[in-house]
């Protein structure tokens, strides 16, 4: 997925996300339609029933012996009664039938629509990563919007962000929040969560791996190697997860891999200020 | 303006802006008039998101600390607020109060967005007068159910 790609990702779930919306509307229209006009119905054939002289038992009128012609007529008209009876009973089983049909596809929409608004929440939450990563003017922004991605997406108000060193054997701290800076120290390559993530250029996350965290820094939660193509180019550590984030969840982790590619590429392309440049 | 002063935001804005022009920006036929919603966050990313998630239904003003909340509330009176906690030079619980104090601002309804999901600061966040929280970081489901909530849609 590229930067320009995501907006429009964004406005596809959205437009999706309002025709679902149209359709349950109209869905739900529908139904209560039917519904009225099923009650409806029922009132007028009650209505009918009630009007109409009982059948015998059996069901089966007969005219008497003697029946004048206004007995026949009534025993026909009687006939004919049942008859539409019959057919309004059969049409509205067959409309429960529908209006069942129609339930069904109700909550099978309302279930596509709360999908569509989780995938188009971590839509938007990758969109603001990449916007705010890359639409850093300096170093220090891009240190700032890493720090607030950490914070207010992932849950965390503990990181560093490591980078690795010219000759490529330590990693050195370049940005720490809710921390003790003193207590961090330079990494070696290799070493340690952080150090084997440089190395091995993947996200290791605690608890994954059989691991149940990271024994040498045992507030660990993740370590994402920043990484120019194959290239690590720093380490950013996630420590403690704020108290009311139980666990990361899989958009955490499509997050981890925005962040091991777009927040090396935003600070490769603002590199330090060196002393007395300027 | 989505951040007054923040060049790299008002940049974001008009990408936004482009990316949700046309179709996207008019009002869906079923809907009833716009309401407005005042964000307020010193982080860019939250308002970035949470402009994303709402600027498809209703307007959106943004203000990066409580004193520039309120200043916005009294000036654009929104229908709804969303409003951070810890913030520079005026905190969200602070900011609440003053609105509540304020015959102009008092009814409109504010939730709370925050990282301090302990009940200690939830209760701050009630005694202050708002009228939901929602902690970060937040569902988006969860946040667009409450602001509908709060607005009766």
């Amino acid at each position: 997925m590229t930067k320009n790609d995501v907006p429009g990702l964004a406005e596809k779930a959205l437009s999706s996300a309002e025709r679902h919306g149209r359709s349950l509307k109209v869905a739900n229209q529908k139904l209560a339609e039917l519904v009225a006009s099923l009650r409806d119905q029922k009132q007028r054939l009650v209505e009918y029933s009630q009007s109409a002289a009982p059948p015998e038992a059996g069901g089966k009128v007969e005219a008497p012996m003697d029946s004048g012609p206004t007995e026949r007529t009534l025993a026909a008209e009687l006939a004919l009664a049942r008859e539409a009876l019959q057919q309004h009973q059969q049409k509205q089983d067959r409309l429960r039938d529908h209006l069942a049909e129609i339930e069904s596809e109700n909550r099978r929409l309302c279930d596509d629509y709360v999908a569509v608004q989780e995938q188009n929440a971590a839509l938007v939450g990758l969109y603001a990563a990449i916007e705010r990563l890359h639409g850093a003017l300096d170093r220090n922004e891009v240190f700032t919007a890493i720090q607030e991605i950490v914070v207010n997406v992932v849950g965390s108000e503990e990181l560093a962000l490591f980078d690795l060193t010219p000759d490529g054997r330590r990693l050195a701290p370049a940005h720490t929040f809710g921390i003790d800076a003193d207590r961090l120290k330079e990494i070696a390559v290799g070493s340690g969560a952080v150090g084997r993530a440089a190395v091995e250029g993947r996200v290791y996350v605690a608890g994954e791996d059989g691991a149940k965290a990271f024994p040498e820094d045992p507030h660990l939660t993740a370590c994402i190697p920043l990484k120019l193509g194959d290239r690590v180019t720093g380490a950013l550590a996630i420590y403690r997860l704020l108290d009311h984030k139980p666990a990361l969840t899989d958009f955490d982790r499509e997050l981890f891999a925005l962040l091991e590619r777009h927040a090396a590429l935003a600070l490769h392309f603002r590199p330090p200020e060196r002393p007395g440049a300027r | 303006m989505l951040c007054q002063g923040d060049a790299m935001h008002n940049e974001a804005e008009a990408r936004m802006e482009g990316a949700t022009s046309g179709q996207a920006r008019s009002k869906p036929e079923w809907a009833g008039a716009r309401k407005k919603v005042l964000l307020v966050d010193d982080s860019n990313t939250v308002l970035l998101m949470e402009r994303t998630l709402l600027s498809r239904s209703y307007d959106v003003v943004c203000a990066k600390d409580g004193h520039e909340g309120v200043e916005k509330a009294l000036a654009e009176k929104p229908d709804l607020i969303l409003m951070d906690v810890v913030m520079p030079r005026m905190d969200g619980i602070e900011a609440v109060r003053r609105l509540r104090s304020d015959p102009e601002t008092r009814h409109i309804p504010v939730i709370m967005v925050t990282t301090r999901g302990e009940l200690g600061s939830v209760e701050n966040c009630y005694e202050s007068g708002c009228n939901d929280y929602v902690t970060k970081p937040f569902s988006a489901v969860e946040l667009l159910a409450k602001v509908k909530s709060c607005l009766g849609d």
